[in-house]
């Protein structure tokens, strides 16, 4: 055998090795869910990357009190904010993250889906603007442009708000920046941004020091919704509720062990995704805290208020957003029953 | 002549090769290698500068466009995340591209040898390269879960073209008279392929190969980023978008920097393996060196 060809051989056979070592190692990253002993496994898909609106979760999962309650919680971060309702309903995890207003799309859609507790009680959606753009309220935004998630309800609310203060929403430009709502207004793009929210884009500007204006939009005209909501599919609501209220209970101790030590789950929160700050996240979690609790204090964590959803849900149908309004068509989008307290 | 003993064709039908042994590091060797990376230094350090002075001189927001100087004080004290992130999308791209490069090679081969799979697989192929990745990630993790398999999936459908056209084409490519003393030779369709076409088709197929590996990479960022995932260290795609999201701008930029850089690594690297694999394959012919 001729020398080039010895080398060649010991070069394939060298390539190869690497190669293989690589598929081998890229196999192993495969992140399996291993329960503890004695534990479910329980998914859980996020609505978006960890951050501060999922303190209570981290922090539960932190101090074991999912698997004191039998459950081995594991989160799963979405792609896209729509992804979560799919998955769930395609049997793919146990439990989503969501907003109301997807929610009731995804059932309008035919998806038998419910939600069983409310992680934040109202909207988080905001209209925000750099004093720069001059709006110091909605009406300022007529002739201006305004950036947009691109999703249909935002800019509905939108619509709604501008009506409310007497604005035609043919006067204003909409524009879809995707997620780069904060760079969009930065680099003076748009005069504001709807989509982003008060306890998190604005926080982010406020520690910037851009003193931004932020307009809540169901102090614009919009009526209150859960922003956020944990969704289950309709079957194991009914099949399955010793593990939803266990589930709700081990949430509720996160949540008052958050309200406690925000600084500890700021920082778990920062494990969880590397890239966000801990200062931003703290700030986060202690403004989001009077938010987290229903306005009736009688009512426990995680609380729906029928009332809200229904009138939330009538104008979702006035806007042709949905086909039929939930309020009279099958059964509730929601249940209270697995919160403490309720339920038979 | 038998069929057991095919060498002789193989000697006779093979281009010759040329001698692999590589130049003795003479000083004068040493600085001539240093001057052929001039110009890339050069340039790169040129664009830079120009960046900078754009960011430096002008108003624009370090969360829009960060200064190469911030970017590289991001990815020095985040070189730790950088690395962990970069050895899953490592492993993701040499794995992913290696499957592309076995079966659009495998297909380059099959399309060539049969002009019915050609007429109904090669439309297909071309329409792959449209469909929207977003639009299947969640069907692929529906499919194969939160690991490392929807995207490696999405990695091949975005890599495996170039390896298919490249072959077809380079196995289309070979010098007729010597398909036709192959078969005076009383070989088979397979000694032919063997002996004749494949040879031939190789240097085009690795260039397919180059292209792949290139591609690859932001194959990897597209699949990170359209498929679910669980773990704080999801790869340096799945970080850049969790930066831009965390407004933390700067270290996506170094993010992206780190992918730009394994990009040209895995280039060059394939470039050597090629000279050792495939040593006739690398004619002076214009190569990208």
């Amino acid at each position: 055998m001729s020398a080039p060809s010895t080398v060649r051989r010991a070069a394939t056979s060298l390539l190869l090795a690497c190669v293989c070592a690589a598929a081998l190692s890229a196999c192993g990253t495969k992140q399996d869910a291993v329960s503890a002993p004695g534990t479910k496994p329980f998914t859980v898909m996020l609505d978006w990357f960890p951050n501060a609106d999922h303190a209570s979760l981290y922090t539960a999962i932190a101090h074991g009190y999912f698997n004191t309650v039998g459950l081995d919680v594991h989160p799963i971060v979405p792609t896209e904010s729509a992804e979560p309702l799919k998955l769930l309903a395609a049997g793919k995890v146990d439990m989503a993250i969501s907003y109301e207003p997807q929610l009731l799309l995804a059932r309008d859609e035919g998806l038998k889906l419910v939600s069983i507790g409310a992680l934040v009680q109202r909207p988080l959606t905001s209209i925000i603007a750099l004093p720069s753009a001059h709006v110091r309220k909605v009406s300022d935004l007529a002739g201006k442009r305004v950036g947009t998630a691109g999703i249909a309800y935002q800019e509905a609310e939108l619509h709604t708000a501008l009506q409310a203060a007497g604005v035609s929403p043919g006067s204003v430009t909409e524009s879809d920046v995707g997620f780069n709502l904060v760079p969009s207004m930065l680099s003076g793009k748009v005069a504001a941004t709807l989509g982003g929210y008060w306890n998190y884009e604005a926080i982010q500007l406020q520690q910037m020091h851009k003193n931004p204006v932020v307009i809540p939009i169901d102090h614009a005209g919009v009526p209150s919704y859960n922003e956020l909501v944990l969704v289950v599919r309709s079957e194991e609501a009914r099949t399955d509720g010793v593990d939803l209220r266990a589930f709700m209970q081990a949430l509720t101790r996160g949540e008052q062990q958050v309200r406690a030590h925000p600084a500890a789950a700021a920082s778990l929160i920062a494990k969880a995704n590397p890239s966000v700050q801990e200062k931003l996240q703290l700030a986060s979690i202690e403004a989001t805290l009077p938010a987290t609790l229903p306005s009736d204090r009688t009512k426990p964590y995680g609380w729906q208020e029928p009332a809200a959803w229904a009138a939330f849900g009538r104008w979702m149908f006035t806007q042709r957003l949905i086909h039929s309004d939930p309020d009279s068509a099958g059964l509730p989008p929601f249940t209270n029953e697995f919160l403490a307290g309720q339920g038979i | 002549m038998t069929p057991e003993d095919p060498a002789p064709h193989a000697r006779a039908t093979r281009p010759p090769t040329p001698p692999t042994a590589p130049p003795k590091a003479s000083p004068r060797h040493v600085v001539a290698r240093i001057l052929q990376y001039l110009p890339a230094v050069l340039l790169a350090t040129a664009l830079l500068g120009v960046w900078e002075a754009y960011v430096d001189l002008g108003s624009v927001s370090p969360i829009v466009l960060p200064a190469p100087h911030e970017v590289a004080g991001e990815a020095w004290r985040n070189s730790g995340l950088l690395a962990s992130n970069l050895e899953l999308t490592a492993q993701e791209v040499g794995l992913g591209v290696l499957l592309a490069l076995i079966f659009g090679f495998v297909l380059g081969v099959l399309i060539h040898l049969s002009p019915l799979l050609r007429r109904a697989v090669y439309p297909l192929a071309v329409g792959s390269q449209a469909v929207p990745v977003a639009l299947i990630g969640v069907l692929l993790v529906f499919w194969w879960g939160f690991g490392v398999l929807p995207k490696l999936f999405v990695i091949v459908l975005i890599c495996f073209f170039p390896v298919v056209v490249t072959t077809v084409d380079g196995l289309a490519s070979v010098d007729p008279d010597q398909l036709k003393l192959l078969r005076t030779l009383g070989a088979s369709r397979w000694q032919a392929l063997r002996f004749g076409e494949l040879p031939a088709a190789v240097p085009a197929a690795l260039s397919g190969a180059r292209i792949a590996l290139a591609v690859g990479v932001i194959g990897a960022y597209i699949a990170e980023t359209s498929t679910a995932t669980s773990g704080p260290y999801a790869g340096l795609g799945h970080q850049i978008n969790a930066d831009i999201n965390a407004l933390q701008t700067p270290r996506a930029y170094a993010a992206a920097a780190v992918l730009f850089v394994f990009a040209i690594a895995c280039f060059y690297t394939l470039a050597l393996a090629e000279r050792l694999l495939a040593p006739w394959a690398h004619q002076p012919r214009g190569e990208i060196r």
